[in-house]
């Protein structure tokens, strides 16, 4: 094999540990699936409320839009939204410290171990979204096989853009010894930017501030592709990809230059 | 000989003695857990925020959800907000009643001559509970209408409600006296329970709505009160009191069945 | 009155076996299968109050099920214990905090202190528990804190302090509400040696000053010797030895270790006596006095030369108990407590009144 399918390798064997060690605890996907499953059921009745009283539609969206909406957009916050712990607990315990002498790329391993687990929960979240949308909000609004290949692919950059983000909060540890409230906020913002409502609900002045951020392009972007397949689509996927790169990049720089401070200090 | 009355009387006294001394030892260890308790009701605060603004948003372009306007939501928020924390600062070992229970640290409790329910629940703090209880009195005194009566009835609600969750929670953790590890469906049941009490009842269909006064009690906890509290209407309260004292009763039942299990030795996992 | 009263006592633990796999498993929901165990058969004895007894016994004998079912915790399958009277398995309220009240009871492996916090605050609750008035609880911890010497730790979370200080805070604790009769499931296990003989102490001080009657089970011997005058041993689930330590300890008479150093290379081969131990001055020989009489050997090890140093010991307590341990079936535990009809101190006298009979009870 050529060195770059050997250097790829170290990363696929690290995620496939990490995703059979995930499966080994198949009771934590019970927990995950209800609180899930919960959230939808309870999301589809608000929006029923809400349309029975308000019309068929508001800001572009009607009721089967906004329950299939929760339902992708959900998926990014309960499959890829918990990264920080693990992370933070590496950085934490000194882990760090070790691993830095491996020869791999700090980040590039550690997304190899996060995703891999990962991807098998979104997968089986978004199974179980799938049927229950079915059930409580009728069709798939899928139109064609390019729109599932879109929103599968937005799920995947909207994943690792949670990933990269949450890693450069957790590598905040370099400076802060007490980071979890940077995550918190990161998270409430997620979760009311895009997650539980559509941004276009937001009033215009947040909207407007927003669609600056990366923040549409962790739940938004998926869940508006499966709902609102069309033209803009395109320009939402590359937005996320672009993100995904300068996040990428973020973590880059953070590591830097968090590893020379342990370099100086020990860890 | 004492009179029956006395040596009730009596009871009573040494049980809000203890009671009232489990609580205060308790608080003084909270003070020692300061940096952490902030830190805690930090997170609380922005996850009540973060729903605050969702309602906010919504409600501005609905206009409401199934009646309920923004300060209703609002209210329901900071009444169970209290009500949780309350639960969780007077009987702070309800999260922790199915772990103690597997663990045969029941015995311990069992020794002692006092009730073991209340003794085994009463007997810890949840730190983080103050900023719960705390916040749903700062949202209150926010709402349109706030003024002393609307206090007085808001603390006697949460005291209703802190009841109802009490015993619910310890209701749910005391499945592990019968089922080995229980743990996913207590956590199911907090959650569940939990969740429902903070949306409208009403977008809920009326053929579930009776799972709210009986399984999930978020119709005691949240919904009746609400109307108790916009309408000032006291007759409900005595009622509302009764529902808690019911759900304590049927909670405190379940115990002592169980109980009689685990005094028999028979549960699986048994350290003999 | 009697302190402890334990009538046919037996306790049977019937528990689900769980079987491994998952189509085990399934069939495990339909038709369960059971297993049972008889922790505790029949066992039966009394104890009076201001005694000091020992419940010994190995792993697994049912020590532990038998202090449960004496302090309430456990229900028996069948017989009867009554302490101070009551019986421990009532059901009613009233039987059960009237028995919390009278005794106290120390776990060595669990903790009746609360662990988040100091033990000042342990024992506020627990005077509040057992509805001990401000005053005189004041008093008796003052007593207690002094008496055990915890002074410096009554402020210090119980989990930062280290096991022995914790296990001294404990037993203190047990004593707070001046109980009648008190528990003790292995307290010294874990300590080192010099914690265990000032634990030891502090439980005989406590048998003397508060003329409580204490139950004491121990794996360690030493415990054993220097603080309790009875010992009931308990072995797969039954009794096999109660008596007085004094006729526990005249078991061993029949066995004899002499330990001799020469000054000077000597012939040890003594004829009929095999030695433990041998080197060219000095041999460890160990003498059953049922067969050789120790003035015989005594002479004949003196006749071979110019002796430096002698010792003769008794059989170790803990031997004689390990034998009795060790033995797989309870025929063989009575039998090897049965091993040792006569005393040294001369043919026509028995061990003590009453010997080494099983009490009571068929087994």
């Amino acid at each position: 094999m050529n060195r770059y399918l050997l250097r790829a390798r170290k990363y696929g064997v690290a995620a496939g540990v990490s995703l059979r060690n995930r499966l080994a605890y198949a009771g934590n996907f019970a927990s995950s699936m209800a609180t899930y499953a919960l959230f939808i059921f309870v999301f589809s009745r608000i929006w029923t409320a809400v349309f029975a009283a308000s019309g068929p539609a508001i800001a572009g969206y009607d009721r089967v839009m906004c329950i299939w909406y929760f339902i992708v957009a959900e998926v990014p916050m309960f499959g890829f939204g918990h990264f920080f712990h693990t992370l933070a607990q590496d950085m934490k315990s000194g882990q760090v410290a070790y691993l830095l002498g491996r020869p791999y790329s700090f980040v590039g391993y550690h997304y190899a171990d996060g995703m891999g687990a990962a991807l098998l929960e979104a997968g089986i979240l978004l199974a179980e979204g799938i049927l229950l949308g079915g059930l409580l909000a009728g069709a798939l609004p899928l139109r064609s096989l390019v729109q599932l290949l879109a929103v599968l692919f937005s799920l995947l950059l909207a994943g690792s853009l949670q990933f990269l983000l949450q890693f450069a909060i957790a590598m905040t540890a370099f400076w802060f010894e007490e980071n979890t409230a940077f995550f918190w906020i990161f998270q409430k913002i997620a979760l009311v930017v895009g997650t539980l409502l559509p941004i276009e609900f937001l009033p215009e002045a947040a909207q407007r501030i927003v669609r600056w951020t990366p923040f549409p392009s962790l739940a938004y972007a998926p869940a508006r592709l499966a709902v609102a397949f069309g033209p803009a689509s395109g320009g939402l996927l590359l937005e996320q990809a672009a993100w995904v790169v300068a996040a990428a990049a973020v973590c880059r720089l953070v590591f830097g230059v968090g590893r020379t401070k342990i370099a100086s200090q020990g860890g | 000989m004492e009179t029956r009355k006395r040596a009730f009387a009596r009871g009573l006294r040494s049980y809000v003695r203890f009671l009232a001394t489990s609580f205060s030892v308790n608080l003084q260890a909270v003070i020692e857990y300061r940096a952490n308790f902030a830190v805690q009701f930090f997170g609380m605060m922005l996850n009540n925020a973060a729903f605050a603004l969702f309602w906010g948003a919504l409600i501005a372009r609905t206009g409401g959800i199934g009646g309920y306007g923004f300060p209703d939501i609002m209210f329901i928020w900071a009444l169970v907000s209290t009500s949780f924390g309350l639960a969780h600062i007077v009987a702070g070992n309800i999260r922790n009643l199915g772990l103690i229970i597997q663990r045969g640290e029941l015995d311990v409790y069992l020794l002692q001559p006092k009730n073991v329910y209340l003794n085994v629940l009463c007997s810890r703090t949840v730190v983080s509970a103050w900023g719960d209880f705390a916040y749903g009195f700062i949202v209150l005194a926010l709402l349109p209408g706030f003024g002393a009566e609307r206090l007085a009835l808001f603390a006697l609600l949460s005291l209703s409600g802190a009841v109802i969750f009490a015993a619910t929670f310890a209701a749910a953790e005391s499945l592990s006296f019968f089922m080995g590890n229980s743990a996913g469906i207590t956590a199911a049941v907090r959650e569940f329970l939990l969740s429902f009490s903070l949306y409208p009842e009403t977008i809920f269909d009326k053929g579930m709505r009776w799972v709210f006064y009986t399984l999930l009690p978020s119709g005691f906890i949240a919904f009746v009160p609400l109307a108790v509290y916009k309408s000032l209407d006291w007759r409900l309260v005595p009622l509302l009191g009764l529902a808690a004292l019911a759900y304590l009763g049927a909670s405190y039942a379940l115990f002592k069945l169980g109980l009689r299990r685990y005094e028999s030795g028979n549960q699986m996992g048994t350290r003999i | 009155m009697t302190a402890i009263r334990v009538e046919g006592l037996s306790k049977t633990f019937r528990t689900k076996t769980k079987a491994e796999g998952f189509g085990a498993s399934l069939r495990g929901l339909v038709r369960p299968r059971w297993r049972s165990v008889d922790a505790v058969r029949g066992v039966d004895f009394e104890v009076e109050e201001g005694e000091v007894v020992a419940f010994l016994g190995p792993n697994g004998a049912g020590k532990s099920t038998t202090i449960k079912m004496l302090t309430g915790i456990l229900v028996p399958t069948s017989g009867r214990a009554e302490v101070l009277g009551i019986e421990s398995a009532s059901r009613r309220a009233r039987d059960r905090v009237r028995l919390a009240r009278s005794i106290g009871a120390v776990f060595g492996q669990k903790s009746q202190l609360w662990f988040h916090l100091p033990p000042s605050d342990s024992f506020r609750l627990l005077g509040a528990v057992y509805e001990i008035e401000p005053a005189p609880l004041a008093r008796r911890k003052a007593e207690l804190v002094e008496r055990f010497g915890i002074a410096d730790y009554m402020d210090v979370p119980v989990r930062k302090l280290s096991l022995g200080e914790r296990i001294r805070c404990e037993i203190a604790a047990s004593l707070l509400h001046e109980p009648r009769v008190l528990f003790l499931d292995e307290p010294t296990i874990g300590l080192d040696v010099v914690v265990k003989r000032e634990i030891r102490g502090l439980l005989e001080e406590a048998a003397k000053r508060d003329h409580v009657t204490i139950f004491l089970t121990s794996h360690d011997i030493g415990d054993i010797e220097k603080v309790c005058k009875r010992a009931i041993i308990i072995h797969h689930g039954a009794v096999i030895v109660d008596e007085s330590m004094k006729e526990l300890k005249h078991r061993a008479l029949a066995k004899k270790f002499i330990g001799v150093k020469y000054t000077a290379p000597a012939n040890l081969d003594l004829p009929g006596l095999k030695p433990l131990k041998r080197t060219e001055d000095a041999a460890r020989f160990e003498i059953d006095t049922r067969v050789h009489r120790i003035e015989d050997v005594l002479r004949r090890l003196v006749e071979r030369g110019e002796i430096l140093d002698l010792t003769v010991e008794d059989e170790s307590l803990e031997n004689i108990i390990a034998e009795i341990f060790t033995s797989r079936s309870e025929e063989d535990a009575r039998a090897a407590s049965r091993a040792r009809p006569t005393s040294a101190l001369g043919p026509g006298t028995d061990s003590g009144g009453g010997s080494s009979d099983e009490p009571g009870g068929a087994p």
